[in-house]
């Protein structure tokens, strides 16, 4: 409902407005074309985020101080924490890194914010800025016309900057000419009443314009031209950098619970740290008077004295809460838990694919390759239950003779009851996720997202493939015909093996052991094909099966090659590193058919 | 000097031509190593008295890695011969 009347009074208060004055339509206009620059800033940069971001951040966060560091340096080069919140959001979504290195980059990203407000004061306000306006919006749109992805980049940048610019410079004259009609200042004060009133008109400010750098350079520039008091911009400041935070609550709203808690942290960090500002407030504006007495900065130079301001209390935040970032940790985990939002627990579902992680393809790709995991240890589940064994034994070091013998289940497991629980869902969302990722892929990335989307068939068919298997194999591997109960418990040991394998290449990050795991599942897969080694020939031959058990065995016996060939398949896509270079070494030393003809022919001899 | 001559001309004074190849170079000669050490401690096992099982478990071992490394020399001669 709020929702509902929330635009439409905005937009008639606007309206009113410029009615009554051309002035505040100047000033509005300002803010308009700002925050166009911001978003086509915001689009320049995602062009380049398509690995080298994903790469330094990968990188630059197992230490806080470097999570820090990288917030920091990033917004401060991006000139919006917004977008930094949104990247990070999508790289928690995505699981590439854990929500203390996230709240780290968060809190950095308020470091960095305070730059683009000595940006504004230090050089906007003090040189003609529509002068570099019109010639980063020319060339800029030149370039946006181009093919070349890097050089759309660069011309949605030096487009957003011209229009950043042509925005302040608007703001400026606006507040300017606003002077000669009305004195805004006049309504200002001094005391705890301005300073609440005032932090408040900074929310909301923000929360409308979505950005707490466009309500910061209208602070400023209002502050250049003596519009507002001091005092009364510094409690604007802080209001606008409580305000942000709504951004990344938006942003959190189509995230996973993991984005949804950042989005907690971040507001939890700018409401305290907004609170220490306002407590502190005198001991505080000492500390600026201090610091620019110290970096040169003159007493009535109030917009850079903003700067510092917004500087020192954004530190000050850091510091504070940098002791807490662990509890803040554990009190976000508790009260939001993962299993709150789930609706049917019997119905399993995607744990990693949510819209935050589309943000970018290379956060969406490792999403799918985990959800990808994800569907694969269901997987491992039913193809478990259904060789009739135990997880616990398959994963352990047993011997699997011994495995084979211990059953998991008097009777058979409903394989199609585990599949619609378990896999169907998933797999349908992975592939709808796809499709939607896809969309906004460059060529090389839709390549492996293809081969993912291969590894998910095979999870599938592999599950399939064992439920036609285990009808046969619960009657004939306790079968009073000891050949054929041999045969079906073979098979059985033989897909252990198999599936212990896969565990170990799952679990390690060692290449050699990836390698000689997967060739070994190869190789074993085409040693113990009965019916390509002869050992059906020679049971139908010698008598020593039925008709019926010797068809029964060869449609299984293929169900099993196919179950080996499809998890084999898989686990050369989604647990071989997908680093560019390991990855065309991978494919290139997989072992091939000639090689373990080979080796199976030195083995014959 | 066009565009691309410039940039062509950059990336061999700094040495970056070939970025991908030596990555490749290196992960393989990584991987050489360690597969050559585990080659050797599996003929060292094979030298003391084992039963059949583990006799058999550790020549297949072997004779896999031994295939992996020639095809790993073949893939590193091949990147030189490049260069």
């Amino acid at each position: 409902m709020l929702r509902k009347i929330f635009l439409p009074t905005i937009l008639v208060i606007l309206a009113y407005g410029f009615w009554i004055s051309p002035d505040f339509k100047e000033i509005s206009a300002g803010v308009a074309i700002f925050l166009f620059g911001m978003i086509s800033l915001e689009e320049g940069f995602k062009a380049f985020s398509g690995g080298i971001l994903e790469k330094i951040l990968q990188k630059s966060t197992d230490k806080l101080y470097k999570s820090i560091g990288f917030g920091v340096i990033a917004t401060t080069i991006m000139q919006s924490s917004s977008l930094v919140s949104v990247l990070t959001i999508s790289f928690l979504g995505a699981g590439l890194i854990g929500l203390a290195q996230g709240i780290g980059i968060v809190f950095g990203a308020n470091i960095g914010t305070t730059t683009g407000a000595w940006l504004v004061a230090g050089f906007g306000l003090k040189v003609k800025i529509s002068a570099y306006a019109m010639p980063m919006l020319v060339f800029g749109v030149i370039l946006i016309f181009q093919k070349a992805k890097s050089l759309k980049g660069i011309g949605y940048i030096l487009a957003g900057l011209g229009f950043l610019f042509l925005g302040i410079h608007y703001m400026k004259d606006g507040f300017e000419a606003f002077k000669s009609t009305i004195d805004l200042a006049s309504f200002g004060g001094t005391g705890l009443k301005y300073l609440f009133m005032f932090t408040g008109i900074g929310i909301f400010a923000t929360v409308v314009m979505q950005s707490s750098h466009a309500t910061l350079v209208l602070i400023i520039t209002a502050l250049s031209v003596g519009q507002i008091s001091y005092e009364n911009a510094l409690a604007l400041a802080i209001g606008a950098n409580v305000g942000t935070t709504i951004t990344a609550i938006i942003g959190s709203m189509s995230s996973n619970i993991v984005g949804k808690r950042l989005a907690g942290a971040h507001l939890i960090f700018n409401v305290v740290t907004g609170l220490i500002a306002i407590i502190f407030i005198h001991q505080i504006m000492f500390s600026v008077d201090y610091v620019s007495s110290v970096v040169g900065i003159a007493n009535d130079d109030h917009t850079l004295k903003l700067a510092v301001f917004h500087t020192i209390f954004n530190v000050i935040g850091v510091v504070v809460m940098i002791p807490f970032i662990n509890k803040l940790v554990v009190f976000l985990e508790s009260i939001l838990k993962e299993g709150a939002i789930k609706t049917d627990q019997s119905f399993d579902s995607a744990k990693y694919l949510n819209d935050s992680v589309l943000e970018l393809p290379a956060t969406a790709l490792a999403a799918i390759t985990r959800e990808t995991k994800h569907l694969y240890d269901n997987a491992f589940e039913i193809i478990t239950h259904g060789l009739n064994l135990k997880r616990g034994n398959i994963t352990s070091s047993k011997d699997l003779d011994e495995v084979i013998e211990e059953p998991y289940s008097q009777n058979a497991i409903d394989i199609d009851n585990f599949y619609n629980h378990k896999i169907k869902g998933i797999y349908g969302e992975i592939i709808d996720f796809s499709t939607k990722a896809q969309s906004q892929m460059p060529p090389e990335y839709i390549e492996v997202l293809y081969k993912l989307k291969l590894a998910n068939r095979d999870i599938v068919e592999a599950v399939k493939d064992t439920e036609h298997l285990q009808k046969n194999l619960v009657k004939y591997s306790t079968s009073a015909n000891s050949y054929i109960q041999e045969q079906y418990n073979t098979i059985r040991r033989d897909l252990a093996e198999l599936l212990r394998n896969i565990n170990i290449i799952a679990n390690t990050d060692e290449e050699d052991v990836i390698m000689l795991m997967l060739s070994k599942a190869k190789l074993h897969t085409e040693k113990y094909d009965i019916i390509a080694n002869g050992t059906l020939d020679n049971l139908i031959r010698n008598d020593l099966i039925s008709n019926e058990m010797a068809t029964s065995l060869m449609n299984d016996s293929t169900y099993a090659y196919g179950i080996s060939k499809n998890l084999i398949a898989m686990a050369e896509i989604i647990f071989t590193e997908r680093s560019s270079e390991t990855e065309s070494l991978s494919e290139e030393m997989a072992m091939t058919d000639e090689d373990i003809d080979s080796i199976l022919g030195k083995e014959d001899k | 000097m066009g565009i691309k001559k410039f940039i062509k001309s950059v990336q061999s004074t700094l040495g970056l031509e070939d970025y991908k190849n030596e990555g490749k170079k290196k992960s393989l000669k990584d991987l050489l190593k360690k597969l050559t050490s585990r080659k050797k401690s599996i003929t060292a096992l094979l030298k003391t008295p084992l039963d059949k099982k583990e006799e058999n478990r550790l020549r297949e071992e072997l004779e896999i890695i031994s295939l992996q490394i020639k095809k790993g020399k073949k893939i590193l001669y091949k990147l030189y011969a490049k260069k």
